[in-house]
């Protein structure tokens, strides 16, 4: 009879404990690659939790529950093939031109090596290519060399012979300046072609 | 009008499966589809993994979401069209584990970032993050 108290009580002990530390669902606030970190809002019935440092976490069980710190190695038991499961973050470059044209500047042509090495980093990449004017020459015109220029820009990538899986290629013509400037007016900065690689 | 354009539009790529390991799909419209790197993802469609899978997405926007194994996730809104001021992307979780390194629609439009799961509705400005939900 003792002894088979004794096992009961061990086992609601260990009941006990493995309810205590039962998995649960929760969010965790991480940092950016760049070292900044934005926040986070957890709403539910009972109201709102907001994360705002790196590393904390809040319960997802329906309460309006206290952030706590989430350590490293909580972290990689729960996410560590998440994380590791990670695709390369995308990349930008920035091509200028020489005015009214589709000539690259020498040091955005510098740069192509950069931008197809990107390319063969990255499974399976998909790739965007957005033509921009400076604001000489009329509205219509400048739609047309930003297509020009992001054709020009997205050849040079493909006669690398990459096996890119899908192309996204715009102009924003005169109408997404870089540096803002009155109409005609020759800004070099907006000649340019933004290439992601993703 | 609406039901002529629904097939177009429900059939947009917002995003491409860029990791996989061990057996992960892709549900889309009814339809299971092993995942595969470079099977393209559409709004509406179900993310799973298996007991030893994950599997990584980067969509249209820059947003690159990786799953741990046996996950699973809906998308329930993908709207990417900065010009128009149309900006949404909404997930549901249903169990597993994530992480989510937010993109340019969490940079634009603060809280149109969203993960629902059964106890809590997750809103992201911008920033990576990790959810795990246990049904």
């Amino acid at each position: 009879m003792i002894r088979h108290l004794k096992a009961y009580f061990i086992f609601c002990v260990v009941l006990l404990a493995a309810m205590g530390c039962a998995p649960k669902s929760y969010v965790v606030l991480m940092e950016n690659a760049d070292g900044t970190v934005g926040q986070l809002a957890v709403t539910n019935a009972e109201g709102d939790v907001l994360l705002n440092k790196p590393r904390t976490g809040v319960d997802l069980d329906g309460k309006a529950g206290k952030p706590y710190t989430v350590d490293e190695n909580r972290i990689q038991r729960d996410f560590g093939e998440a994380i590791a499961a990670q695709p390369p973050l995308p990349v930008s470059f920035m091509l200028y031109y020489e005015a009214g044209g589709t000539v690259l500047t020498d040091e955005s042509k510098a740069l192509i090596p950069a931008i197809i090495e990107a390319a063969r980093h990255h499974p399976a990449p998909d790739v965007s290519v957005i033509g921009h004017t400076d604001t000489l020459g009329d509205s219509e015109a400048n739609e047309k060399l930003g297509i020009e220029r992001a054709q020009a820009a997205a050849e040079i990538i493909r006669s690398a012979g990459l096996q890119v899986i899908d192309w996204t290629i715009a102009s924003h013509g005169e109408r997404n300046l870089l540096i803002p400037t009155p109409d005609e007016m020759a800004e070099p900065k907006n000649r340019r072609v933004e290439i992601t690689v993703r | 009008m609406l039901m002529a354009l629904w097939p177009a539009w429900a059939q947009e790529t917002i995003g491409f499966v860029k990791t996989v390991t061990g057996k992960a799909a892709v549900t889309d419209a009814g339809k299971l589809i092993d995942a595969q790197v470079g099977t393209p993802i559409k709004m509406g469609n179900i993310l799973k993994t298996g007991p030893q899978a994950t599997m990584g997405v980067t969509f249209k926007d820059n947003t690159v979401m990786s799953f741990g194994p046996d996950t699973e996730i809906t998308v329930d809104e993908y709207l990417y069209a900065p010009g128009k001021g149309d900006l949404k992307f909404s997930t549901s979780m249903a169990k597993g584990s994530m992480q989510v390194v937010s993109g340019v629609i969490a940079k634009l439009k603060p809280q149109a970032v969203t993960v629902k799961t059964q106890g809590g509705l997750i809103g992201c400005r911008g920033t990576r993050f990790l959810v795990k939900v246990e049904p």
